[in-house]
Formats: C-alpha cells, sequence, structure tokens
C-alpha cells in the first residue's frame, strides 16, 4: 500500500507542479483584483478594496459587454447545433460510408487548420469586395454592398463557423446512440418525416443537444480573437475588453476583477445549463 | 414508397448538410485559392495567377522567425505534455487516492476557463516573480495549456483497456515499472498519436495565450499573422494559411493511416 502511493506520487509529481503553477496564477490574479493600480510599472499597491468589482459594476458599457456576451454565446451555440445536427445524421446514418468519410475530412481539415487561417478567409470573404456580396450584387440582388463586418454578422458567422466541428463531433456520439427502429415504427405507422424528426427523433436526441450546446456555449464565451480581428473595435466580447484593461489602460486589478466578473457569470450560466439539460435527461427517461 | 420509408433521413436532411459542409470549407478553400490571387481583393473569375505571397512569405525575415519559434515552441511542448500526462492519466484513472477529483479538476481547469484569463494570469505571475517573457515562459505556459488535452486523450484510452492485463503481468511476475512499458504504453499507441496530433495543431495556433506571453523575440506564428493583418493587410497571410493547411491534411492523412480517422475522434 505504501509503494503504491509512492508510485502514484512519483507519476503526478510532474503534473502537480504544472498544477501548481497555474492555480497561483489564477489565485495571484485574482487576489491582485482586490488592490489599486500601482505605479507604472509595478501591477498592483495599497490596501485590500472592493473599488474595481464596484467599478465593473457600475459601468454600464462593462455590464452590457458582459450581458451582450453571454446572450450572443447563446444565441450562436444554438445557431451551431442546427446547422451541426443535418451533419451528424449524415455521418452518422449515410448509407454510403465515403459520404461520411468526406464530411469527417471536411471537418477535421478545417478543424486543424486554425482559428488565425479562417479569421483572415473571413475577412476577405465577407469584405466590402469579398465573394458574398461580389456575388450577390453579380446576381442584382443588392446595389451596394452589404456591411458583413465590423458587426456581430461578420463575428456570429465566424463563430459559428469556429463553433460547428465542435458540435458535429460531440453530436456524432449522441446520434450514434439513437435507436433507428422507434423512428422506423413512427414511419411506419404513418407519421411523415418531418413530423418523425420533431416528435420522435428530437426528443430523444435533446440530452445529448443540451451536452452540446452546453460545451460550446462554453468555447462561445471564451471568443477572442474573431471579434478583435472582425468586430473592428465595434464588437466587443468580455475577453477583448479583458485584453484592453491590460494592455491599453495597464491597469491589472481592474483586468483581474473584470475576469472574476466573467467567470463567475460564466460558471453561472454553465451551471443552469447543467441543470437544465440534467431535467431534460430526466424528463426524458420517465 | 417502401424505399422510401427504409431511408433513415429524407432530403431535407441532405440538402441541410450538403450546405453546412460548403460553409465548412468555404473558407479553406477560399483562402488557399486567394493566396494565389494577384489583387489584396477578392477577384471573379480570377485573372492571374501569382506565387507572390507564398514568396514573400517564405521570405519574410518576421515571419520566417515566428515560423521557427511556433515550431521550436510546439516540438518543446509536444512530447513533453505526453511525458507528463500519460503517467498522470495513470495516476488518475488507475489509483485511489484522497483529492483525486480535485487535482484531476486542477489540471482540466485550462480546459475551462478562456485562455485570455489563463494569458493573462500566467503573465502577471511571470512579472510578480521576475520572470522576463522568453521561450522558456511561453513554452511552460504552452505546456499548460496542453496538459488537459493530453490527460483528457491519454484517460479516454486508459478507461477503454482492461485492467485485468496489467494484473495479469504482475502477477506473473513482471515489475511495475516493466509492466507499465511494456504492457500500458503499447496500448495506449492510438490515444498518444491523436493527443500528439492535436497538440501539435493547438500549440501552433494557440493566439488567446500567446498574445501575452510572446514578444518581438519569440513572436509566434499566429500573433506575427494578427500584426500583420492589422498593418499591411495582403494575401502573405493566405500563404500562411496555405502552409498550415497543407499541414493540417498531411496529419489528418497520417492518423487516417495509423491508426484510422474515426476512432482518434473518439478519444
Amino acid at each position: 500500500m505504501e509503494r503504491q502511493s509512492n508510485r502514484l506520487a512519483v507519476l503526478l509529481t510532474p503534473a502537480l507542479i504544472l498544477a501548481i503553477v497555474i492555480v497561483s496564477a489564477y489565485g495571484y490574479f485574482a487576489y491582485s483584483s482586490l488592490f489599486a493600480k500601482g505605479p507604472m510599472g509595478s501591477g498592483f499597491a495599497g490596501t485590500i478594496t472592493f473599488e474595481n468589482y464596484t467599478r465593473v459594476l457600475a459601468s454600464a458599457s462593462n455590464r452590457s459587454v458582459l450581458f451582450t456576451t453571454l446572450y450572443a454565446s447563446v444565441v450562436m451555440s444554438v445557431l451551431t447545433i442546427a446547422i451541426a445536427v443535418p451533419m451528424a445524421m449524415v455521418i452518422v446514418r449515410a448509407k454510403r460510408q465515403w459520404v461520411a468519410n468526406l464530411i469527417m475530412l471536411a471537418i477535421a481539415v478545417t478543424f486543424l487548420s486554425g482559428g488565425v487561417t479562417r479569421a483572415y478567409s473571413w475577412l476577405i470573404l465577407l469584405g466590402n469586395k469579398g465573394l458574398f456580396n461580389l456575388a450577390l450584387t453579380e446576381l442584382g440582388m443588392i446595389e451596394r454592398p452589404l456591411k458583413l463586418l465590423y458587426n456581430w454578422l461578420g463575428v456570429g458567422i465566424a463563430i459559428v463557423h469556429y463553433l460547428l466541428p465542435f458540435a458535429v463531433f460531440t453530436l456524432v456520439g449522441a446520434v450514434r446512440n439513437l435507436n433507428p427502429s422507434v423512428e422506423e415504427a413512427a414511419r411506419s405507422l404513418g407519421a411523415s418525416r418531418s413530423v418523425t424528426f420533431w416528435r420522435v427523433t428530437m426528443p430523444m436526441l435533446l440530452p445529448g443537444l443540451m451536452v452540446t450546446l452546453t460545451l460550446i456555449f462554453s468555447i462561445a464565451l471564451a471568443s477572442f480573437l474573431f471579434p478583435m480581428l472582425l468586430g473592428g473595435g465595434k464588437v466587443r466580447m468580455i475577453a477583448n475588453q479583458i485584453y484592453d484593461r491590460m494592455f491599453v489602460d495597464y491597469d491589472i486589478p481592474y483586468a483581474a476583477a473584470t475576469s472574476v466578473v466573467f467567470l463567475v457569470s460564466a460558471f453561472v450560466a454553465i451551471w443552469l445549463m447543467t441543470l437544465l439539460s440534467k431535467q431534460v435527461k430526466r424528463l426524458n427517461e420517465r | 414508397m417502401r424505399r422510401d420509408l427504409e431511408a433513415k433521413f429524407g432530403p431535407v436532411v441532405i440538402l441541410l448538410a450538403t450546405f453546412a459542409t460548403i460553409f465548412l470549407l468555404l473558407p479553406v478553400i477560399f483562402v488557399v485559392l486567394h493566396s494565389f490571387s494577384p489583387t489584396r481583393y477578392f477577384q471573379w473569375p480570377p485573372t492571374e495567377f501569382t506565387l507572390k505571397w507564398h514568396q514573400d512569405f517564405y521570405t519574410s525575415t518576421m515571419f520566417m522567425e515566428a515560423a521557427r519559434n511556433s515550431l521550436v515552441m510546439a516540438l518543446i511542448v509536444t512530447p513533453l505534455s505526453l511525458v507528463i500526462g500519460v503517467p498522470a492519466s495513470y495516476a488518475l484513472v488507475r489509483g485511489t487516492f484522497p483529492g483525486k477529483a480535485l487535482i484531476q479538476q486542477v489540471i482540466l481547469s485550462p480546459l475551462i476557463i478562456p485562455g485570455v484569463v489563463t494569458g493573462v494570469s500566467l503573465l502577471s505571475l511571470y512579472s510578480a516573480g521576475g520572470l522576463r517573457i522568453g521561450m522558456f515562459g511561453l513554452c511552460l505556459g504552452m505546456l499548460i495549456f496542453a496538459l488537459p488535452f493530453a490527460v483528457r486523450a491519454i484517460s479516454a484510452n486508459l478507461i477503454g483497456i482492461d485492467p485485468r492485463v496489467e494484473e495479469a503481468a504482475r502477477s506473473l511476475g513482471a515489475g511495475p515499472l516493466r509492466t507499465f512499458f511494456v504492457v500500458v504504453v503499447p496500448q495506449l499507441k492510438s490515444g498518444v498519436l491523436a493527443a500528439s496530433v492535436f497538440i501539435f495543431v493547438e500549440a501552433v495556433d494557440n493566439f488567446s495565450i500567446a498574445v501575452f506571453l510572446s514578444n518581438d523575440q519569440t513572436r509566434v506564428l499566429p500573433v506575427a499573422a494578427y500584426q500583420y493583418i492589422k498593418d499591411f493587410d495582403d494575401p502573405t497571410v493566405a500563404a500562411m494559411a496555405t502552409a498550415l493547411i497543407v499541414l493540417s491534411v498531411v496529419l489528418v492523412m497520417l492518423l487516417e493511416k495509423l491508426i484510422g480517422f474515426q476512432k482518434s475522434l473518439r478519444l
């Protein structure tokens, strides 16, 4: 017994050292939120104060960025799931294996090609002279180019695109666990395809959808690069706010307080989602 | 009619999935095409074909230094995160000890906490501890960021392995070290391969932590690309993107060849 625990300690030690570094980093950063901004070059100084928190919560712009981040993340996650469900169904159920493989390959290559690559691509695609505006003008559908960049539309498209591979990967497992004979029974009893989908498939899939929603919601909340590059300063999410406190205002304690408020609200939101998905699962099992 | 009933989904699903796949691939294919475009804006039909941006990318000192930094960092972080992650996962999956759940949570915490917060926190810890921003700090930060991916993939792999094989090896007289390397490690092949590819790509692609932990000397590719897009905005970044996409296609094919792609996704 003694020897076993020694062995475990040896196996875990390197990982524990890294864990201690990250806990100290998070802890020290959170601790700094309780002080005033120090003189140039130093992090923070003075005595313990909650002033940074009152500053974060009292500012209307902070509150609106926080609310928008949470709200937009929910909307983008739901949209992503709507796009991901048909893909996951085709991947799992396609009769021809190459169709499934092709979609999987598309997802994998997109996923591994990275965030900066995709942000840059959307920047060109959605611009005033980009593919979309050119195509729509050519087709005579619009006269002046649509504003697709530097607003929520462009940032939203890029973030949904970023979330899509995560959503499909997670949903594939959920769709694979569905029992297709239940749907076949509904169909053979005369239910149409859409009735079967909404009344039979969706309720069975709902727990899986909730798990996926929670996962991609937490990824969406952390968006940083897309609003920074495609938002042109007009679309701000909370991560951008934290970055600016740090590198524009050089105010570490204020950045820290903003982060703490952000994390607390993110955890509450994710906790509520988990609660909801547990409820859904329970209802489903009944 | 009969055939229609047997089909597992209808034409609407096929249509939607097709659109979704086009949406997914559009920016990836487009950026590759754009890297050969003679103009900095999108043009249709393409008039000419140029290698200028690729040439610019491969001869740019800033991009080549950034590529070297990214490569060095990823080549340090990927094996190290596995060397640390494999034993840790083994202890976490097979062992029972007090505080196990807490330790697991802490190791995995950078997965849940947004990268910006992790980046700023590490930066302020470094400056409090007098550690100047450099290759060491960058690699340490990326290692902390990469470890959860390794632990998650290896743990999933370990859970799927029957512990009785290890017990059999032990009762036949193999020592714990020998059992670990001869019995456990070979069975972790697929987990280790999938995790390596994933960690390598994530380390090269990471922006939100790297932007805080790199400076002009240790600038990595995503940060260089971001600065370039802000200042110049020409398709040189598309050439960089093409290089990264080619790399990811090669890695996906490698995974497919070695362990089967679908299998590696389940980890």
